[in-house]
């Protein structure tokens, strides 16, 4: 396990590695650097220079992506460009403010869709399975952005009943109560998607652990339903869904940028579009990178879990799950 | 001031901007500038004053909405409407403008006068009030306003404004108050470059000008120290600003106002959602498709008038820039044949909801710079516009379409994407052009790759673009000199008109305001017959604000016909809410 750890800590660091230097590169070859951003047309080519050279910008890419790379490994995630705002400063609040909002979908998500999943396995194609159905499809199929906007229009504007955007009433900074308030909307919206993809899942994943030749060995042995379905099958059927949550892991970093964007949620995915738009790389590199590491953290995760809740899993060994 | 549309139409501050013209390409705010003399009255909507409630209250909050954080607000590096909105609030200005775009003295203002000038026309002398205090309880001295000029004419520190005061030769300083700024030519439009903030020699004097940029004043509240009304307390980066009243502010008519929060949403259209449900006062300006929704509540006023910007279509004269290598646009027949068969008016009813108004030239009409009538008017005639195309030379191809020389008539009309206005007027373009046998093919590209790409290299074959004046200056020299080609200046069209360049010389060097005037009706008549562009519309942006809460008297409501004029004196404005 240990041995293991360690081969898949070092191939994760090569992969940061390799992702580093793709979106640098990538980043860098956008039409529109942050000179030209605040660069007007006024300031003179000669003036222009000047501000690319005390910001380094005139020096070739590659010794750019050193020198970014070697303040990185000392903890130094660079500095806007434009006003030399460190980028640490920016961006962990919208880092914490993000898991606030995406935490909350998904646990909110994974309570209801687990059980009603494993409620519908037992039950194909009844009154609640079908409106599960069609709840996933609407959970699909709609833009989650645009569905923001339908509750804001009603919940919001209409009735009144809620607080159209933000993460706090101005002045009330800090207050749970008006936090949770403000996290309605959103988390609706975000559950949405969430549900309709697990909920499927924990349905598929169920009926196919219930058609399995041992369930059939413990019905017949004439256990309770509920013994065979909570004792036998949940475990195994859990496995692929852990799958998944591993894989969304990255989601609840990176956020949603436009459901982040419709209810001005200041979060990472937020961020990140405003930078975008602003051309700077030291916070859209930062951004990458960890995004980049939970979604390897959450590969690393799920495979762990699984060989907790399967026995058969042994990592590390060949034939191991995680090859 | 790009604003860009790419993901959610967020566009960055329209960077462009130039000695007196900043072109920008935001969805449809741009950043601002101030313009001239008249205010344009005739199509300000009914409701364009919010009731005056009684007398003024002290102490309420003011929330204003954008959709843009700021860079800085240090006035040495300010070049976009949200710093530019924020350095307002917390920095006087040396000199203001008047509702007239006229340069005044307010009792606002750091200045005691009007500076005097000398006879050659090359020396201001600017003298300061002695009242004026920095909110660390320093004076504003002439030592301020030397530091400011020398930093800013340094292409060391780096500053946007260099362009505007690179005409000055030296600055001296006579006595605590009064300097002498002599300028190396005589530079009519200096007057308009003295309305400006200034900032604390003694806090900046020690910073390497190299350092300046990155130096916390203008970045950290903690660190900034201003001489306005209000003093900025708070900065969330992407969230809000908050800015107070300063208790020890040194004017003798102190702000009602005790609290501005000026919030951030994602784009225009969120912004518009949040003043309906009452989250915010003010917004500055929406998207014109929003306004029919806007009004719709009772509460909200809807303030709209043309403003100091104007839209054009340019042409561009230089053959690498078409496919076949050949600019169909140098004769000077075609391009009037083209400006007659647009549907100038029609845009203006119809895309702008009749808030625009046709210019021909490159002066705001009612300017004191406008031509009137002497620059020729443009009206809707196709069958004028075949002659003329006729008679340069262009006969129809089997197709339909105009051919000359071998050159087919067709080109690309470049605009920003995600800007609705532009979208809507290229596609009148493309139909009125086709009409007379011009095929045109619009394209929509992401702003700043525009700007970076097309825009300032000169590399396009025509675009849809606007300007916003700077100031109200009518000096526009730097966008059609053929000095001033690109990587030198804004003239991307690569238009040379020799008449043109040496007038546009005299304008600059010709003090008495009479004759300047002379002198901008000759430019505006020869450039409406040559045509380097189509001058489109002079248009408006509408700005929103909550009439219950927020109140000001008559005469000191928002003027749209300013740069900033959306808090035109809101020093003396009040609001209810707390």
């Amino acid at each position: 396990m240990t041995e293991y750890l360690i081969r898949r800590i070092i191939q994760s660091v090569l992969v940061l590695f390799l992702i580093s230097i793709l979106s640098f590169a990538l980043i860098h070859a956008a039409p529109g650097g942050p000179t030209q951003i605040f660069l007007s047309p006024n300031l003179s080519a000669e003036a222009g220079k000047i501000q690319a050279h005390n910001l380094g910008l005139d020096r070739p890419v590659p010794v750019q992506y050193f020198i970014w790379l070697g303040n990185l490994l000392q903890g130094d995630l660079g500095y806007t460009f434009k006003n030399h705002i460190p980028v640490g400063k920016i961006l962990w609040p919208t880092v914490g403010n993000t898991m606030v909002l995406m935490g909350a979908a998904w646990l909110f998500s994974l309570i209801i869709a687990i059980p009603w999943g494993i409620y519908n396995s037992t039950r194909q194609y009844g009154i609640s399975d079908q409106t599960s159905n069609i709840i996933a499809y609407l959970g699909f199929a709609m833009p989650t952005f645009w569905f923001g906007i339908i509750l804001q229009q009603y919940f919001a504007l209409k009735l009144g009943w809620l607080p159209l955007s933000d993460m706090y009433t101005m002045g009330k900074q800090g207050n749970m109560l008006d936090l949770l308030y403000h996290l309605i909307l959103p988390v609706t919206v975000l559950t949405l998607g969430f549900l309709a993809a697990y909920s499927k899942y924990s349905r598929a994943s169920m009926i196919d652990v219930l058609d399995q030749d041992y369930i059939r060995t413990a019905r017949a042995k004439g256990l309770k339903e509920r013994r065979v379905v909570f004792r036998h099958a949940l475990r195994n059927a859990l496995i692929p869904i852990i799958t998944v949550l591993g894989l969304d892991l990255a989601v609840l970093v990176g956020g949603a940028a436009l459901t982040e964007s419709v209810f001005n949620w200041p979060g990472m995915g937020r961020l990140f579009v405003q930078m975008a738009v602003a051309r700077e790389y030291s916070v859209l590199m930062s951004i990458t990178l960890l995004v980049s590491v939970f979604v390897i953290l959450g590969n690393l995760l799920a495979d762990i879990l699984y060989a907790i809740v399967d026995p058969r899993v042994q990592l590390g060994r060949s034939g191991g799950a995680s090859s | 001031m790009r604003k860009t549309n790419w993901l959610s139409g967020i566009t960055a501050v329209a960077l462009v901007g130039a000695l007196l013209a900043g072109c920008s390409g935001k969805k449809d705010n741009e950043p601002s500038a101030s313009p001239t003399t008249s205010a344009p009255a005739a199509t300000a909507s009914a409701s364009a004053s919010a009731p005056a409630a009684g007398t003024p209250v002290d102490g309420g909050t003011l929330t204003i909405s954008t959709f843009s954080d700021i860079v800085s607000i240090n006035p040495i590096y300010v070049s976009d409407t949200a710093s530019g909105d924020i350095q307002n609030l917390a920095f006087a200005n040396l000199y203001d403008y008047d509702r007239n775009a006229n340069v005044t003295v307010e009792p606002w203002s750091l200045a005691a006068e009007l500076p005097k000038v000398s006879e050659d026309g090359k020396t201001y002398t600017v003298k300061l009030k002695s009242t004026a205090k920095w909110s660390d309880g320093q004076p504003v001295t002439a030592d301020d306003l030397i530091y400011f000029i020398n930093t800013v004419k340094n292409p060391d520190a780096g500053s946007p404004g260099i362009s505007s005061f690179d005409k000055v030769d030296k600055v001296n300083k006579i006595d605590d108050q009064t300097v002498d700024i002599v300028l190396n030519q005589v530079y009519a439009p200096f007057l308009n470059v003295l309305v400006t903030g200034i900032v604390p020699q003694h806090v900046l004097k020690d910073v390497p000008l190299k350092d300046l940029q990155k130096n916390a004043y203008g970045i950290d509240p903690a660190k900034t120290v201003t001489n306005g009304p209000w003093k900025w307390t708070e900065w969330k980066q992407g969230q809000y600003i908050t800015l107070e009243a300063d208790p020890n502010y040194w004017g003798e008519k102190k702000p009602h106002i005790a609290k501005i929060i000026y919030k951030q949403y994602a784009d225009q259209n969120t912004e518009v959602q949040a003043i309906i449900k009452g989250d915010t006062q003010m917004t500055e300006a929406i998207p014109v498709t929003q306004i029919d929704a806007v009004k719709k509540h009772e509460n909200l006023n809807v303030i709209l008038a043309p403003g100091p910007q104007y839209e054009y279509l340019n042409f561009n004269f230089k053959d690498e820039n078409f496919p076949d290598k050949y600019s169909p646009f140098k004769g000077q027949k075609t391009r009037q044949a083209i400006a007659y068969a647009l549907n100038r008016q029609g845009m203006v009813d119809k895309v702008l909801k009749g808030t625009g108004r046709l210019m021909n030239s490159p002066f705001l009409p009612g300017s004191w710079a406008d031509p009137g009538d002497e620059a020729v008017n443009y009206n809707f005639d196709p069958e004028k516009a075949k002659q003329l195309l006729a008679e340069d030379g262009w006969k129809a191809g089997s197709d339909g379409i105009l051919a000359k020389d071998g050159h087919k008539f067709s080109f690309e009309l470049q605009y920003n994407a995600g800007n609705s206005r532009r979208e809507q007027v290229a596609q009148v373009i493309q139909q009125n052009l086709k009409d007379v046998g011009i095929e045109v093919k619009p394209k929509a590209i992401d702003f700043s790759t525009w700007i970076d790409q097309n825009v300032t290299p000169g590399k396009f074959p025509a675009l849809l673009l606007s300007w916003s004046l700077n100031n109200p200056d009518p000096d526009a020299e730097s966008i059609f000199s053929s000095k001033y080609f690109p990587p030198n200046g804004q003239n991307g069209g690569w238009y040379k008109n020799e008449k043109l360049d040496a007038l546009w010389v005299k304008g600059q060097q010709t003090v008495d305001k009479d004759e300047r005037a002379a002198v901008y009706k000759e430019i505006g008549k020869e450039i409406s017959i040559d045509l380097p562009y189509v001058f489109m519309y002079q248009y408006g942006l509408p700005q929103v604000v909550d009439g219950t809460t927020l109140h000001w008297a008559e005469e000191d409501k928002p003027e749209s016909s300013l740069a900033y004029g959306y808090l035109f004196h809101v020093i003396n404005w009040w609001s209810d809410k707390k």
